[in-house]
């Protein structure tokens, strides 16, 4: 065993290239950040801190995306209902029935894998862009049984339903701080899980199945149980973060929930890199950080309030040249930009590489 | 009889966005997710163009949003599209998704989000018995209609280059090694596409308010195009056609909120039962 694994063509045994984190250079990194992480609350402000707790919202999300789209290659334009149900389970439990945390969150993300089996069966018969509209069509019927829903739910129908703090115990869980230690053990507890998922059997099934499913199907994979199973896996995450999302902001409501913040979620994976879990933290952090980073940006603008709704439009407009730009000049993603300069540090004082090193996580 | 005029009148419509996702579809198998944001980004051009030429001339504001929206079409074309030959055909749509948002971006930052009609004409020729009127901008929606998929139809089956775009769109390589200019062809489409979109958009303008939520007519559309079959221009006119009814009669009979549901719950009957659609080629669903 050697201690220090430079480089990928020195690893021995497979135990030793399914690591999680096999240089140590990335252990440090990994380690920094989580310190980081850990003490930020204490220096940070409580706008900084609510912008964080946003991102991480974001990364459950787009985590469970990630493993659909990213690894199994399934396009999905219904991640915004697949959280509006999270959401709305929540909510219902918890302002209707009076649920604790518990039981809401658990029965969200249940509901939520029910529903991605029933918006997965379609792929069993579609690729690509046929299963894309198909999606389109599921996101816009969830979403319209959900707004007649909150439209006969009573008084408080146009404003949303509302969700109390939820509480573990004595602790309740309310303030800024609270929620950033809350959301980063779940965003990480999310991180692990599908990076899990990704290394073993399930996550290489997915891989084999997005390439060819044919030859997938060849090889002895069962295309359809995994192709649900990563709907199911996908929906269940989106439900989490729909859940969370709803007892973060304390009201639910259906308008929250458009086809845009699909698209947003699609974007984030797209300009993280798809297929890489670490790519889809990346792209969460950027994509929730940039529409604030132009309004900070805007505010700096002498006499900005002249330019009406230019702010607000260059915010939305941003999520497309995003997607438009990586698209087309960095389709694999911000993970990729990573990837080359570690490779640059990893080879030197060389310059080729030769062979294909197995894809780093 | 008003209710025909009404479902005719709406169905020239969705037929008018339906023909430029199938043309684009044809040339390229690309599925534009922006026709609806072209279409209305087209509408406000018009009104843009309108108010620059202060209505003195009708005929300069139709040229310029005309000549407008083709180059648009071309630009797209050129600087987003061709750099995706030979990627799946979902980053293509992915793209267009991107242009969408874009587009819808721009309806808030050049017009400011600003909710405008378009005034061509609000002559009413004919009034029906039950309150209901036929007005000369249903004439002209219903005429622009027919005109353009018989233009459509000549440039297919009477001229070279109609000639040549069938045959680009059934086999690129092909074509373009019988000398086809496969390039102008798909740049051809993007611009035709674009003009019709602008073309209904207008056509929509005339008849209710505009804004950047007006872009949902693209669903309708894009349903259009499902039901009567991705790469099928005859398909796109009955899709719209059905589509227009279904969604009136809903509205009339049924339930106007519910009317807004009935393009997505066709998407799904028609995704589910004949999802090539109505005349649409059956092996294009093992292409994608």
């Amino acid at each position: 065993m050697a201690m220090f694994s430079g480089s990928p063509y020195l690893r021995v045994s497979y135990a030793e290239t399914n690591r999680i984190l096999p240089e140590p250079y990335q252990r440090v990194l990994v380690g920094a950040v989580a310190v980081a992480a850990l003490v930020l609350p204490a220096v940070g402000n409580a706008y900084l801190i609510y912008l964080l707790n946003l991102t991480f919202l974001a990364i459950i999300g787009s985590v469970g995306l990630n493993l659909l789209t990213g690894y199994c290659g399934q396009v999905s334009l219904g991640h915004a209902s697949f959280l509006a149900i999270g959401a709305f389970v929540t909510a219902i439990l918890a302002n209707r029935y009076g649920a604790p945390v518990w039981q809401a969150l658990p029965a969200a993300c249940l509901v939520g894998a029910g529903v991605g089996f029933v918006v997965g069966l379609p792929a069993l018969r579609f690729r690509g862009i046929y299963l894309a509209i198909t999606t389109l069509a599921m996101h816009y019927a969830i979403i319209f049984i959900l707004t007649t829903y909150q439209a006969n739910f009573g008084s408080s129908a146009t404003a949303g339903i509302s969700v109390p703090a939820p509480a573990l115990g004595p602790y309740e869980i309310n303030s800024g701080r609270a929620w950033y230690y809350t959301l980063l053990l779940v965003s990480f507890g999310v991180v692990l899980f599908s990076l899990n998922l990704s290394r073993g059997y399930i996550g290489r099934a997915w891989v084999a199945i997005r390439d060819r499913d044919i030859a997938a199907a060849s090889v002895g994979i069962p295309v359809a149980r995994f192709k649900l199973l990563a709907f199911v896996c996908s929906a269940a995450l989106a439900a989490l973060a729909g859940s969370l999302g709803a007892y973060f902001t304390g009201v639910v409501t259906v308008e929250a929930y458009t086809l845009e913040l699909a698209i947003i979620y699609l974007a984030m994976i797209i300009v993280g890199g798809m297929g890489s879990v670490a790519g889809a933290v990346l792209g969460a952090i950027f994509m929730t950080l940039l529409p604030f980073g132009i309004e900070r940006a805007f505010e700096a603008v002498p006499h900005a309030w002249r330019l009406g709704t230019t702010s607000y439009g260059l915010q939305e407009a941003a999520t497309g040249v995003a997607i438009i730009f990586f698209l087309l000049f960095e389709p694999k993603g911000l993970i990729e930009i990573y990837r080359r300069i570690a490779e640059y540090f990893e080879r030197w004082p060389f310059r080729y590489r030769e062979l294909q090193p197995a894809e780093r996580r | 009889m008003e209710l025909l005029v009404s479902i005719l009148v709406l169905g020239a419509t969705h037929a008018l966005l339906a023909a430029g996702i199938v043309i684009v579809y044809k040339a390229s198998r690309i599925v534009n997710f922006a026709h609806g944001e072209l279409a209305i980004v087209g509408a406000y051009v018009f009104y843009s163009a309108g108010l620059i030429t202060q209505g003195q001339s009708l005929l300069l504001t139709i040229a310029a949003t005309a000549a407008i929206s083709a180059l648009f079409g071309v630009a797209i074309y050129v600087a987003l599209m061709r750099r995706l030959v030979g990627q799946p055909t979902f980053v293509a749509a992915m793209v267009t998704i991107g242009l969408a948002i874009i587009l819808k971006a721009a309806i808030v930052v050049v017009w400011q989000s600003k909710s405008v009609g378009i005034n061509l004409t609000r002559q009413t020729l004919y009034s029906f018995p039950g309150g209901g009127r036929l007005t000369l901008v249903d004439v002209i929606t219903v005429t622009c209609c027919i005109a353009f998929f018989t233009a459509l139809f000549a440039f297919f089956n009477y001229t070279r280059l109609g000639r040549q775009f069938r045959g680009a769109a059934e086999n690129p390589l092909l074509a373009s090694q019988r000398q086809v200019n496969v390039n102008l062809i798909l740049a051809l489409a993007w611009a035709t596409a674009v003009f019709s979109a602008s073309l209904a958009g207008v056509l929509f303008g005339s008849r209710s308010m505009l804004s950047p939520q007006s872009t949902i007519i693209g669903l309708s559309g894009l349903t259009a195009a499902l039901v009567g079959g991705l790469d099928s221009l005859r398909g796109a006119v009955i899709g719209g056609m059905l589509v227009a009814a279904a969604t009136y009669i809903t509205a009339r009979l049924i339930d106007p909120a519910l009317s807004e549901a009935v393009p997505f719950a066709i998407l799904l009957i028609v995704m589910t039962w004949r999802p090539w659609g109505i005349y649409g080629t059956p092996e294009e669903l093992n292409r994608v």
